[in-house]
């Protein structure tokens, strides 16, 4: 199975790829947080940049990269989390 | 004012009132109210000046955060009455509030914990994210210490670190 999602890019990554938002097709689902996170880099490697210092959020929860298992629907928002500086 | 517990965070482009902000928690049950406001400091960093704060926010994603944040703050003291944040969006200059938050409590030491923790809280887990604009006209994005997913001290960033 595939879905269409909604990426939102936020802070250093909007500056890193360019973009505040994408529309990203064919995303197999379900997927590990660490397969989509490898989607994102291939389409803007200079993301690259923030490995280890990201966390992705998906249904507005964050989730780790790593071997977490997310399913995507149609229209779903992925967003690209750096390192939070609230406050 | 209704004695539901209330819970606000709004995000706002303009300069934030302390007073608005103690307004909205105030109760007849309460006898503490505990304020928190952070405000731009004029930092050097490397030479630099910084002139000010470029603030942005995942949005919805905030309203659902903070939610979590206050049944947490409720289930560790559950005097807690009213919560109520505002933080501001987009450009802060140095010496304006960035973050204005009050809490209401029946008695004074429920409410001084949970404003502590509330800031804590909100710096590890609300998505906002601030830059440093230095007089140079270079700018960097900051990380929290308390954000589980910032770089460790001995960690490479090209970002610098927020330690306050």
């Amino acid at each position: 199975m595939t879905a269409q999602v909604i990426v939102l890019y936020f802070a250093k990554s909007a500056e890193l790829s360019g973009l505040k938002e994408e529309e990203l097709v064919a995303v197999p689902t379900p997927i590990s947080s660490e397969d989509l996170w490898g989607l994102l880099l291939q389409k803007h490697p200079r993301l690259v940049a923030l490995q280890g210092q990201v966390v992705l959020a998906v249904h507005q929860q964050y989730v780790a990269i790593g071997d977490q298992l997310v399913t995507l629907a149609d229209g779903d928002e992925v967003a690209v989390v750096p390192p939070l500086s609230g406050g | 004012m209704s004695e539901d517990p209330r819970e606000v965070i709004r995000l706002s482009r303009d300069w934030l009132s302390v007073q608005e902000v103690v307004d909205s928690v105030s109760s007849s049950s309460c006898g503490a109210i505990s304020v928190f406001i952070g405000t731009t400091r004029e930092d050097q960093v490397d030479g630099r000046k910084v002139v000010g704060l470029e603030y942005e926010a995942y949005e919805s994603m905030v309203q659902s955060e903070f939610s979590k944040l206050c049944d947490d703050i409720r289930a560790r003291w559950p005097s807690v009455t009213h919560v109520c944040v505002h933080h501001r969006l987009g450009w802060v200059k140095v010496g304006e509030a960035s973050v204005v938050m009050a809490i209401s409590s029946p008695h004074r030491h429920d409410g001084q914990l949970a404003i502590q923790h509330c800031i804590s809280q909100l710096k590890a887990t609300v998505p906002i994210w601030k830059k440093e604009v230095y007089d140079t006209q270079e700018a960097s994005w900051k990380v929290n210490s308390e954000c589980s997913w910032s770089p460790g001290p001995d960690e490479t960033s090209s970002e610098s670190q927020n330690l306050k």
